[in-house]
């Protein structure tokens, strides 16, 4: 990694300490700046209200070409995080055709948080559940906050 | 696809398009028996035969060293029969010939296939029926007697299966969840006439092949699939096990050649089947490389193709590079004061350093700038402008749409990605959004660019929104396809 890269993503941080996120802590390590340990909670109007979610964001060799990656590393029911291990999330401006350099760490925190609050089921990762969400919101709210109480406490 | 290319085939003089070819057992020579006759054009000899499906004695002239080589495991052959029991055995081969499907049909173009059904019997359950006829002509004989011929003379093996495979890998994209079981195939034969043996070649295999037509060969085969659509909650590294298809595939080909442990092992005489070219190129492409022209049979032949498709692809789906020539030649500048935001300082928006009046930076088309350097490392890779999108290569008076097409050179979803500015969910936060407009001063203001970035805020965002909407749902038809295919991105 350059130390251009270095040096945008050092910048990168302080802007999120200037100008942080309602309910996002960011838990940086100097050593190893290209992952990013984000503790996000759940946003008040969402339905994962009350829930505290671990996300990584890591950044490729090529940043700021290359979009950084997002993970969830706590489970949720979100039509956009896919269900499995790797809590991946790769939607709007993290599509690698998608991305372009001016792009900031701090937009795709915005991105993530306004997901919780509104799933996007048409870019969904997780089908069932973004029909689900579609087709029978009560089921996908219920599921939704059971497991925030289940794995997001 | 494309049937192999045999020699003995040449255009069709008769509606059954064959004509006898002849060789010489003396010289190796071949012709045609209509141009030359029975004798060898060649060398004069008499010592020739006529070369037909089942009966190519230049396939026994290759085989004689490798049957040699291992004879001991292969079953007694007609060398071993005393001349006495010949005959015996020739009329068994006429009434029961339970070898020949391995060598009727040298010539792959000769097996007809009358008809080939393929239908679901049940939930998770298919058949496979045909009913091929076989036609073999009497060797010494002329040609073969044109009522032989099988009716359905047009659509060889290949359209049949090609039309299974169709099915098979539409419907049954999912893969079949139980093991399959090849090959319950039955097979009926109508003896055929005119079992007449050159005894020439009688001491070969081959020659054991009774002549006459048709023989009725019928199969059935029957194997468990999961016709259903592949389960979205679980979109880790699980893939269906399409690769049952082989098995399937196996099975089919079975009732085209021998099957490999079947009961016709047991009879006289078995030189290794791959004489039969069907037998042979599908054996060639079922385990290893599972694909035949655009074909696949494999996971891997599948994977590999998409794989294919999306490097194709890859440079439509982000635009391609810019050439170098335009990178170095866009215009350098120097940064002024009326290039500093309101906040009275500027950045690279790409290395996020602050710039300074003064500061040479190059400036693209649309007139936003960057550090040379930084702008380069982008349009190496991608002929936009990181801000709007537009592209830098000359000619482009047309939209970023027709520009990136160019670039990319293979066009379709080009359109597709440069369309969408954002996907939804993305406009929301994304570069513009009127919570958090990221293009700070970064950006030439006020630049009479309606497209300009510094003007896309949330309200032009949303006039992308409608666009990108449609397209969203496709995303790219790589994306499409990698997202179908290899679950969700990582």
């Amino acid at each position: 990694m350059s130390t251009g890269a270095k040096k945008r993503i050092l910048r990168e941080y302080a802007e999120c300490q200037n100008d942080p996120l309602p309910g996002v802590k960011i838990n940086f390590d100097e050593q190893n700046m290209t992952k990013w340990e984000i503790l996000m909670d759940g946003p008040d109007q969402s339905v994962y209200a009350g829930g505290h979610y671990k996300l990584e964001i890591n950044f490729p060799n090529e940043y700021p070409f290359k979009p950084p990656v997002v993970s969830f590393k706590t489970k949720i029911y979100h039509p956009n995080v896919s269900n499995d291990d790797k809590g991946s999330m790769c939607l709007g401006l993290l599509r690698p055709e998608e991305w372009k350099p001016p792009n900031k760490v701090i937009s795709v925190l915005h991105l993530i948080r306004n997901l919780l609050i509104e799933p996007n089921p048409d870019d969904a990762i997780e089908l069932s559940i973004a029909n689900d969400y579609k087709t029978n919101r009560a089921e996908f709210d219920k599921t939704a906050k059971d497991w925030v109480k289940r794995y997001a406490k | 696809m494309s049937q192999p290319a045999t020699e003995s085939q040449p255009p069709p003089a008769q509606p059954s398009g064959h004509r006898d070819m002849m060789f010489c057992h003396e010289c190796h020579d071949e012709w045609y028996r209509d141009e030359h006759g029975l004798t060898c054009p060649e060398c004069g000899s008499d010592f020739t035969e006529i070369i037909e499906e089942g009966n190519d004695p230049r396939d026994q002239h290759m085989l004689d060293h490798d049957h040699d080589m291992d004879d001991d495991s292969s079953l007694p052959d007609l060398e071993a029969i005393s001349p006495a029991m010949r005959p015996l055995f020739a009329a068994m081969h006429a009434n029961q010939s339970p070898h020949q499907h391995d060598h009727t049909h040298d010539d792959p173009e000769e097996p007809d296939i009358s008809s080939l059904q393929f239908r679901q019997v049940g939930p998770g359950r298919f058949s496979v029926t045909g009913t091929v006829f076989r036609t073999v002509s009497p060797p010494g004989g002329g040609g073969p007697p044109q009522a032989a011929r099988a009716p359905n003379a047009g659509s060889g093996p290949f359209g049949g299966l090609t039309a299974i495979l169709t099915n098979l890998i539409h419907g049954g994209i999912a893969g079949p969840q139980n093991p399959t079981q090849p090959a319950q195939g039955s097979q009926d034969h109508q003896p055929g006439q005119g079992g007449q043996m050159d005894e020439g070649a009688g001491s070969q295999p081959q020659a054991g092949v009774p002549g006459g037509a048709p023989q009725v060969h019928r199969f059935t085969y029957t194997a468990g699939a999961r016709l259903a659509p592949r389960d979205p909650n679980n979109p880790g590294p699980r893939l269906e096990p399409v690769d049952e298809l082989n098995n399937v595939l196996v099975g089919l080909m079975a009732a085209f050649g021998e099957p490999p442990d079947h009961h016709h092992h047991e009879h006289f005489h078995g030189p290794p089947p791959p004489i039969n070219p069907l037998i042979q190129l599908f054996a060639q492409m079922l385990p290893g490389s599972g694909q035949f022209g655009d074909a696949v049979y494999s996971q891997e032949a599948l994977d590999r193709i998409i794989t294919q498709l999306m490097e194709q692809n890859a440079s439509s789906n982000a635009p391609g590079p810019a050439s170098q020539k335009d990178i170095d030649s866009l215009p350098r500048r120097k940064v002024g004061v009326e290039d500093l935001g309101s906040e009275g300082h500027a950045e690279c928006s790409i290395c996020m350093d602050e710039v300074n009046v003064g500061e040479e930076v190059a400036e693209l088309p649309c007139h936003h700038w960057f550090h040379h350097a930084c702008i380069a490392a982008w349009l190496g890779e991608h002929d936009t402008c990181p801000h709007c999108r537009k592209g830098i290569t000359k000619k482009n008076d047309a939209p970023a749409n027709e520009n990136s097409r160019n670039q990319a050179g293979s066009g379709e979803g080009a359109q597709a990605s440069t369309s969408i500015p954002s996907m939804p969910g993305a406009f929301v936060t994304g570069e513009g959004s009127s919570e958090n407009p990221y293009v700070i001063s970064g950006s030439p203001p006020a630049h009479p660019h309606n497209e300009d970035g510094s003007g896309n805020n949330g309200s032009t965002t949303r006039t992308d929104a409608a666009g990108a909407e449609d397209s969203s749902a496709g995303g790219g038809i790589g994306e499409r396809l990698r997202r179908g295919l290899f679950g969700p991105p990582r």
